[in-house]
């Protein structure tokens, strides 16, 4: 404001003093702004939200202001520059005006003194009016020299002015460009900053619309996935339904198609089956056609060797019944010196037996002489005995008393067990003598030539011996199992008793086969030696049975009446509960009962 | 001395060509296929060569553009290459290999134009009148031609003198001479009438009538034009229908000058832009503006540091209160007073169009102020007013506070220097604020 004022004043020494005014004014100028844009940064500092259009309009227009200052600045420096170039150039008008005048006047002095001058003839006057004229002259002259001088003058420092009006432009100038860089800068900062802060803004809202959109996205995602998954566990349901029926369907064809080929297969077994058979059949056929060619063959050789064989058998057979015939003379001279022989032996025999009797009565009596006398002498001991024991007793004071003692009431000696062969005995030995000295000698010839055929007889007889005994088990209806059994007991001992009757021979080569079987044959070969039929046997059981029951009564009798001898009797007694017959009677019981036969 | 029948060297020279004549490609280790360029490439590097004979470009394919692009030589004659080449890496090389300071952004992004124009402005530049033949300028202007859209001519060459005696004689019969027509053919600049009727494409012309660096040289007449220079201009101008802007600044054009030119510019069908900025215009030269500004579209008017008064103000306003184009007016630094101020306020009243005002450096008082505030009072037309550096006083801040406290559409009001007191500067600052707020919420 002070400018102006000075500027008024329009002095040129002045307007040194006005720079610096002016400057401190610019700089106020300047500071204010600054100033304002450093509450404006702590503005922004403080508030960064809300960015400031306004003061970013607010920079703007001062540090534009600031810049344009030095312009209007310069524009009034210029404006009164020219005021005062008017102001000068006037009063310069002026003078110059007055001097012109003043000068005219002068001028017009000296053209009257010309005049004068004219008019005057004197040498002298003339002369001093031509002085006059020339001082006149000389002083207008000085005049114009001075203002001359004066212009000159004003001129030089016209000059210097604008010199150092250049340089304060050039300053100025210099000081402008620097704001201006300075706006420059400050301008690119505030608008960084500003740009900064819209990034920054920007990027926040980015941030949250990114972050909602994720949320958003991830959302959908999961809702995607999750309907993906709703499908995909729907779709493997179907899978594994569809699987199941692919597998039902596949096990059905694969039902059918092994009924098929089962079927196929049956068939096809038929077929092969049938061809089989026809091929059997042929093959049969061919067999068959083979055998009756080798059948036929061999008959054809089998007939030729028997006729060949028959041939060489016929004459055998000749020397045979020839060789027969001297055999058959000389057996018979044999056998009629054997009886002669024979009826000695009886003879003999006969004599034996009555010693052999004889011997045994007077044996019986003589034992029981003895056991008479070793009885008495026992008694007495036992009574001697009895008396010492008494005799202790009553020493000892214990009342006596006299045992029991029924064994001194008997006498006589115990029966013994086993009794010596009795007659029956004998007589069934000699019978049997007499039947094998008889009948013997052809049943071993047989034996020797044809052993074979013996043996088949011999099958033959166990098998009607067994079922004489089935026969007569079945008649038996009583004592059906007692009676087999004791039949077969009978047998059997029958076998045992009579054994050495059978060939030592036959005995080897029975020898591998079992007991049973032993005492099978033996027994057919002993029946066939006895001649006795498969039917009789029955019969000569209960012949040996009856005839043991005799015995045994005999025996009793004999024990009980008298010292007659029977040594069997208790014997019999004892075994009849083990044993059905005595042993050493069976052979005077068969004997007997071959003789009962015979009769 | 040397025992072989041959001299060493010849030997060596020998061994040379033997091993010459057995060398094989396997024997250079870094030997490989990739080295060998493909056909298309060599073809291109042919093309490249040889393309001040044979140029083929149209028929290639963008990227093989691309390659001649790179490879051209920036030497080849402009007959050649200027309307053939289009717009690309070429040109920035040539601009780049001429200047140093290249800023497409000034020339719409297109190194071509950028070329040209500078191109024309050098040859313009450096002309000198009687010296150059005028031929090098108009066989430039076929080339050219469709590329300038802009002349910016920071000099004009005066042409050479012949005598030392005859420019002394010049100087002090200069005042003479002109009014005489007896200047001689010496001191006219390049004449504009052989240039710009032929430039279908230009719209901005500036215009200094100066000489750079010219030392001490230094000589008034070298920072002015001739009256017939200005002829010449002027015709030319008028001749030129595709001008938008005119820019004849710091060329010390006068009342006269003014008047000329004025006269030919009269219904100019394209003119938007006049500036006539740092001359010596006076009353008569404003008074002839304020025709054309009747007689034109002109949108932006530039008349600052000037030697306009009350009159030639008067004469402006008169203009003002009947022109329904005028957007844009710069008073700056002219001698208008209060007389001139008064009237363009009561010009405003009438005027619906103007929207900024520049009164800066006028001497203007209080009453000036008080014209206007009534103007703003009355119109919200008026976006920008400065009165920076009058005296306007308290009282014209009272006025202009009562103006701007109604007023809804000034965004800038600069009243600084004028003396008035801080509370109406702050408060008219603050009015200015909020409009200028509201403003910007409307626009966006």
């Amino acid at each position: 404001m002070s400018e102006n004022q000075e500027a008024k004043n329009g002095v040129p020494p002045q307007e040194a003093e006005e720079d610096p005014n002016e400057e401190n004014h610019e700089e106020t100028c300047e500071i204010q702004p600054q100033d304002e844009e450093e509450e404006e940064e702590e503005e922004e500092e403080e508030s960064e939200e809300l960015i400031t259009p306004q003061k970013m309009i607010h920079l703007l227009r001062d540090s534009t202001t600031l810049v344009t200052n030095i312009q209007t600045a310069a524009d009034t420096k210029e404006s009164m520059r020219r005021t005062e170039l008017e102001e000068a150039r006037r009063v310069r008008l002026e003078q110059l005006m007055n001097d012109a005048e003043s000068s005219q006047e002068k001028f017009e002095e000296i053209t009257r003194g010309w005049s004068v001058a004219k008019e005057k003839v004197i040498p002298q006057e003339l002369q001093e009016a031509l002085n006059s004229q020339q001082q006149l002259c000389v002083a207008i002259i000085e005049d114009k020299k001075k203002l001359i001088n004066e212009l000159q003058q004003e001129l030089r420092v016209r000059d210097d002015r604008y010199v150092k009006d250049l340089r304060k432009q050039e300053e100025e100038l210099a000081l402008m460009m620097e704001r201006m860089e300075d706006q420059i800068k400050t301008l690119t900062k505030a608008y960084r900053e500003e740009l900064a802060q819209m990034e920054s803004i920007y990027q926040q809202a980015n941030e949250v619309l990114l972050s909602r959109h994720r949320t958003e996205w991830e959302q959908h995602l999961n809702k995607i996935w999750d309907q993906e998954l709703e499908n995909l566990a729907h779709r493997r349901k179907k899978v594994e339904e569809y699987e199941v029926i692919i597998h039902n369907l596949m096990l059905e064809t694969t039902d059918k198609f092994t009924l098929y080929q089962t079927d196929l297969n049956a068939q096809f077994q038929a077929l092969e089956r049938e061809k089989q058979q026809v091929k059997a059949t042929n093959m049969i056929t061919t067999l068959k056609k083979i055998n009756q060619k080798n059948e036929k063959r061999q008959r054809t050789i089998n007939l030729d060797n028997i006729k060949s064989r028959l041939v060489s058998l016929q004459t055998e057979m000749k020397k045979l019944k020839a060789s027969h015939y001297g055999m058959r003379k000389q057996l018979t001279k044999k056998s009629q010196c054997l009886s002669e022989e024979y009826k000695r032996s009886v003879e003999q025999y006969e004599r034996i037996q009555g010693k052999k009797k004889h011997l045994a009565v007077a044996n019986a009596r003589k034992f029981e002489q003895m056991w008479l006398t070793i009885d008495e002498e026992v008694k007495q001991l036992v009574d001697r005995v009895l008396v010492i024991d008494s005799q202790i007793c009553r020493s000892l004071g214990l009342t006596w008393q006299r045992p029991p003692m029924p064994f001194m009431e008997l006498s006589g000696p115990i029966q013994p067990q086993k009794q010596p062969e009795g007659p029956a005995c004998r007589a069934a030995s000699q019978q049997f003598d007499n039947g094998q000295a008889s009948q013997w000698s052809p049943m071993r010839l047989d034996l020797s030539v044809r052993p074979k055929v013996e043996d088949n007889a011999e099958r033959k007889d166990v098998e009607m011996y067994k079922d004489g005994t089935s026969v007569q088990s079945e008649s038996g209806a009583e004592v059906e199992e007692g009676r087999t059994e004791t039949l077969k007991k009978v047998m059997e001992l029958l076998c045992d008793e009579a054994g050495y009757l059978v060939e030592d021979k036959l005995l080897n080569l029975l020898a591998p086969l079992e007991e049973e079987e032993q005492t099978l044959l033996k027994l057919a070969s002993l029946l066939s030696t006895f001649n006795i039929e498969v039917e009789d046997v029955p019969s000569l059981a209960e012949f040996l049975l009856k005839y043991a029951h005799k015995q045994r009564e005999q025996t009793e009798d004999v024990c009980v009446d008298s010292g007659e001898s029977n040594k069997n009797a208790e014997e019999v007694e004892t075994h009849l509960t083990s044993e059905l017959i005595d042993r050493n009677q069976i052979l005077p019981v068969l004997k007997s009962f071959l003789e009962l036969r015979a009769s | 001395m040397s025992r072989s029948p041959y001299p060493p060297g010849a030997k060596l020279t020998s061994t040379e060509d033997l091993r010459k004549t057995r060398r094989i490609i396997a024997e250079y280790p870094d030997w490989s296929l990739t080295i060998i360029p493909c056909l298309s490439n060599l073809c291109l590097q042919s093309i490249v060569k040889n393309f001040e004979e044979k140029p083929i470009y149209e028929e290639l394919s963008d990227t093989q553009k691309d390659f001649v692009h790179e490879g051209l030589s920036t030497s080849l004659p402009l007959h050649v290459t200027a309307n053939l080449i289009s717009d690309g890496v070429y040109w920035k090389r040539c601009c780049e290999q001429r200047w140093d300071l290249c800023d497409v952004s000034l020339y719409g992004h297109s190194w071509k134009r950028m070329f040209f124009e500078r191109h024309m402005e050098n040859i313009i530049e450096l002309f000198i009148p009687d010296v150059t033949e005028p031929k090098t300028v108009l066989e430039m202007i076929p080339h050219c031609n469709n590329y300038i859209k802009r002349l910016d001519i920071s000099q004009l060459l005066p042409p050479i003198k012949e005598p030392q005696k005859e420019k002394e004689e010049e100087e002090y019969g200069s005042e003479l001479a002109s009014e005489n027509e007896y200047e001689g053919p010496s001191m006219d600049h390049f004449d504009f009438n052989i240039l710009l009727d032929k430039l279908t494409n230009l719209e901005e012309l500036h215009l200094v009538y100066r000489v750079k660096q010219c030392g001490m040289n230094f000589e008034w007449k070298l920072f002015e034009m001739t009256d017939r220079d200005c002829e010449s201009l002027a015709k030319a101008i008028k001749s030129c229908k595709t001008l938008k802007l005119l820019r004849l600044h710091l060329s010390h054009i006068e009342d006269k000058k003014c008047r000329l030119l004025v006269k030919w510019l009269l219904d100019h069908p394209s003119l938007r832009t006049l500036d006539f900025s740092h001359n010596v215009i006076g009353d008569q030269g404003a008074r002839a503006i304020g025709k054309l500004l009747t007689r034109s579209q002109l949108e932006t008017l530039n008349l600052c540091d000037n030697n306009i008064r009350g009159p030639g103000a008067k004469a402006i306003a008169h203009a003002l209160s009947k022109n329904s184009t005028l957007l844009s007016l710069n008073l700056r630094l002219n001698r208008l007073r209060d007389e001139g101020g008064e009237a363009i306020g009561k010009a405003l009243l009438n005027n619906n169009t103007l929207l900024h005002l520049h009164l800066g450096a006028n001497e203007l008082t209080a009453l000036t102020a008080m014209a206007l505030s009534k103007a703003l009072f009355q119109s919200n037309t008026l976006k920008s007013i400065n009165l920076s550096c009058n005296n306007l006083g308290v009282d014209g801040g009272n006025a202009l506070v009562d103006a701007m406290s109604k007023n809804t559409s000034v965004t800038e009001c600069d009243i600084r220097q004028t003396e008035v007191d801080e509370q109406s500067v702050s408060f008219i600052n603050q009015v200015v604020r909020t409009n200028w707020s509201v403003e910007q919420k409307r626009h966006a």
